[in-house]
């Protein structure tokens, strides 16, 4: 059976998502029919048909991710081989250093394949080892036969390993470049709301308590560009709201949150929250927070230590409100507590500068209610 | 001077009535269907895999058509990209501009019996060629040939200093050169208000004291005309010509470039309704010198022409690991002679 592999689209780039394909296993097309959709990190390609002949079998679907020289389609039947990097043997396919580095305009970079020696590459065939998802730990990133040993047992006893998609995929690399970048400090804290109404709107009171500490330390809404160690502090509050759902994290941003009524704000969470959920979110409501809010209580926990994502400089999580024994005057009472966590980037603040943020935002959730 | 007004755009296909040379437009337009159908293949090709990162010259055919038409024998062409038109009119076969978009040099061995023996290859890193194009004619003035040197570039290459360097010794030393631009509105992403503030491209001849023509590139008529004109003054040593020719990029940058991500789709639309061979179909139609019939016969004539070449292209045998040295050596350091006896035992592989 023919296949037809993923080409190399654009000057190097190695992976591309199906967007859509335009035909089903069975039909007939001709040479230079439209097949599939696929977007790379530059483009969103059109890919035609190299041949006339019958789709034989899709081996990917819409949404899913795909290298160059991995199989995209089979044709029906066995009529001619057709052209050579195109249609052949999936095992002449993994020749994944023969790369296309012609370039007009801008320089791509390379990818992260270290090579291996035929020796190795043999090895990896016979026992099931793809060297493009290995990460190699010999001279100059070069895989080698421990390397390949290793991913084969593993392979063995746990199966295969499964590539992060989508915004799970862009939140992993999100987390690893904060991770590296920002110098972590936490202060954790807890206040009685026992005074609140039943019905009081939490993530409300959290967002006006969060423009209060600002109003006491206004560098807390702020960017900081690590690169040329500058600081930019920010007079709007464009507050990111972490929202959890089952495709992963998404943190869509509610505009200037100091100057808004409570209806207001909440008709505006609930429309972000709602097309999170049906996945309608423009990008452009996901980016540019100044500072964010995790409201991970509703779920559970009670203090944790989230990660601040350059270039903003703090995250506020708040927990899961708990009962605990009070004392007021000698007599016991049951109190409500609710658990604050306070990250910051040692590199944009000080520790006095968190600390006021924090006793302002405390002060202001054990404050009657207005 | 061409013109007694100096800068305006010139333009032809709305006043052809007495146009003498039906016969030579007709064989324009023909030319620029057949590489409008080439051109759509070799995006296809690249698209599965059969042909490297490609330029296309999507609304650039009636620029490229006319340099090929009004070039003589013994005239010089130094291309940037976008010119397969030409270099096809100059002698170059489709299959070996496929091969050198597939990255196979021999595609750059242009026959020896043709004009384009005496051409430069692709120049793919911006406006480069120019000075050598300065060179060529420098070299062609000093041994009195009757040539002229047509040069080519895009938008984004008059902001280079080889442009204006070029410019310059052709103005002093009044070479027999003619720099065509084609101002297609766009260098990759960067559009034409953010590339020069000067009145227009061609004004820029005014410092290099030579003489700047704007035109409708996508009126091949108009084309023609200032390119015949252009040429055959330098030919007679009476000077360098800019010419500013006016287009639309109706295609990506390249293959690896997608123009939806900074461009409108509104302003694409506008520019399809100026698009060159429309126009000339239309002009030739209303002249009774073009009709249907002819029309179906000749695209029917452009893929058989355009599958056989890709079909001589595909079935090329990929070039030898040895070629690398071959190519470069007119003989054979010693050092390098076990390095080649090894690689000449090893098959080549496509390079797209």
């Amino acid at each position: 059976m023919p296949y037809f592999t993923l080409p190399d689209l654009g000057e190097g780039l190695q992976e591309a998502e199906i967007v859509e394909w335009h035909v089903n296993e069975g039909d007939s097309v001709k040479v230079d029919d439209l097949l599939l959709s696929v977007e790379t990190a530059k483009a969103i390609v059109d890919i035609p048909s190299p041949r006339d002949g019958i789709i034989g079998s899709l081996f990917v679907r819409n949404g899913d991710l795909i290298h160059t020289g991995e199989p995209l389609l089979a044709f029906a039947g066995d009529e001619g081989t057709g052209s050579q990097t195109v249609v052949g043997n999936l095992e002449s396919q993994d020749d994944s250093d023969n790369q296309d580095h012609f370039v007009i305009g801008a320089v791509t970079e390379g990818h992260h394949f270290g090579g291996a020696t035929p020796a190795i590459r043999a090895l990896a065939q016979h026992l099931g080892v793809n060297l493009e998802q290995l990460r190699g730990s010999g001279p100059n990133g070069t895989i080698t036969f421990e390397d390949v040993q290793q991913n084969a047992n593993l392979k063995h006893s746990h199966g295969d390993s499964t590539p992060l998609k989508g915004v799970a995929r862009s939140m992993a690399k999100t987390m690893a470049c904060a991770g590296q970048q920002v110098v972590p400090v936490s202060l954790f804290d807890q206040t009685s709301i026992r005074h609140w109404a039943a019905h009081t709107d939490i993530t409300l009171r959290l967002i006006q308590a969060i423009v209060a500490g600002c109003q006491a330390e206004p560098a807390l809404n702020a960017w900081f560009d690590g690169s040329t160690l500058s600081m930019r502090v920010v007079e709007k509050i464009d507050l990111g709201i972490a929202v959890d759902t089952p495709d992963g994290l998404f943190v869509p941003v509610l505009r200037d949150v100091g100057n808004r009524e409570p209806d207001d704000l909440r008709e505006g969470l609930d429309r972000l929250r709602h097309d999170v959920r049906n996945r309608k979110i423009p990008a452009k409501e996901l980016q540019g927070a100044t500072l964010t809010l995790s409201n991970f209580g509703t779920l559970g926990g009670r203090f944790a230590t989230p990660v601040v994502v350059p270039p903003q400089v703090a995250i506020v999580g708040a927990g899961k409100r708990f009962i605990q024994p009070g004392i007021n005057n000698g007599a016991l009472f049951e109190d409500v507590q609710l658990p604050l966590s306070l990250t910051f980037d040692h590199r944009a603040l000080n520790g006095g500068q968190a600390a006021r943020f924090l006793a302002a935002l405390l002060a202001d959730l054990s404050a009657p209610p207005m | 001077m061409f013109m007694p007004e100096p800068y305006q755009i010139h333009q032809r296909l709305d006043a052809l009535a007495d146009c003498p040379h039906w016969q030579r437009l007709t064989e324009g337009y023909r030319n620029m269907q057949l590489i409008r159908t080439f051109d759509k293949k070799a995006v296809n090709l690249q698209r599965t895999g059969q042909l490297g990162t490609y330029a296309s010259c999507l609304g650039a055919e009636a620029i490229a058509t006319a340099g090929g038409m009004a070039l003589a024998r013994e005239d010089y062409f130094v291309p940037y990209y976008r010119d397969h038109a030409t270099q096809y009119l100059r002698g170059v076969p489709l299959y070996q501009i496929l091969q050198y978009w597939g990255g196979d040099e021999r595609g750059n061995a242009f026959p020896a019996d043709t004009p384009a023996s005496r051409d430069l290859p692709n120049c793919v890193p911006i406006a480069t060629q120019l000075p050598q194009a300065a060179g060529i004619a420098t070299k062609a003035k000093l041994t009195h040939e009757h040539a002229a040197v047509l040069a080519t570039c895009g938008d984004g290459g008059t902001s280079r200093g080889d442009f204006y360097e070029t410019l310059n010794v052709a103005g002093v030393w009044q070479l027999p050169l003619v720099v065509m631009v084609n101002n297609n509105q766009w260098a990759i992403s960067v559009p034409g208000q953010l590339q020069t503030a000067s009145r227009s491209i061609a004004h820029k001849a005014e410092a290099a004291g030579i003489e700047g023509i704007r035109v409708d590139g996508n009126d091949l008529p108009a084309l023609l005309e200032v390119l015949d004109y252009a040429l055959d003054k330098a030919r007679h040593g009476k000077g360098a010509t800019l010419v500013e020719a006016i287009s639309y990029r109706l295609s990506d940058h390249t293959t690896a470039d997608d123009a939806s991500r900074y461009r409108k789709a509104s302003e694409l639309h506008t520019a399809w309704q100026h698009e060159p061979i429309a126009r000339l179909r239309h002009a030739l139609v209303n002249a009774r010198q073009w009709d249907a019939e002819q029309e179906t016969q000749w695209q029917q004539h452009c893929r058989d022409v355009v599958d056989d070449a890709v079909k001589t292209y595909l079935e090329h045998p990929p070039q030898v690991p040895a070629d690398m040295l071959d190519h470069l050596y007119a003989t054979l350091p010693a050092s390098l002679g076990r390095q080649r006896q090894t690689l000449s035992r090893q098959q080549g592989d496509p390079h797209a």
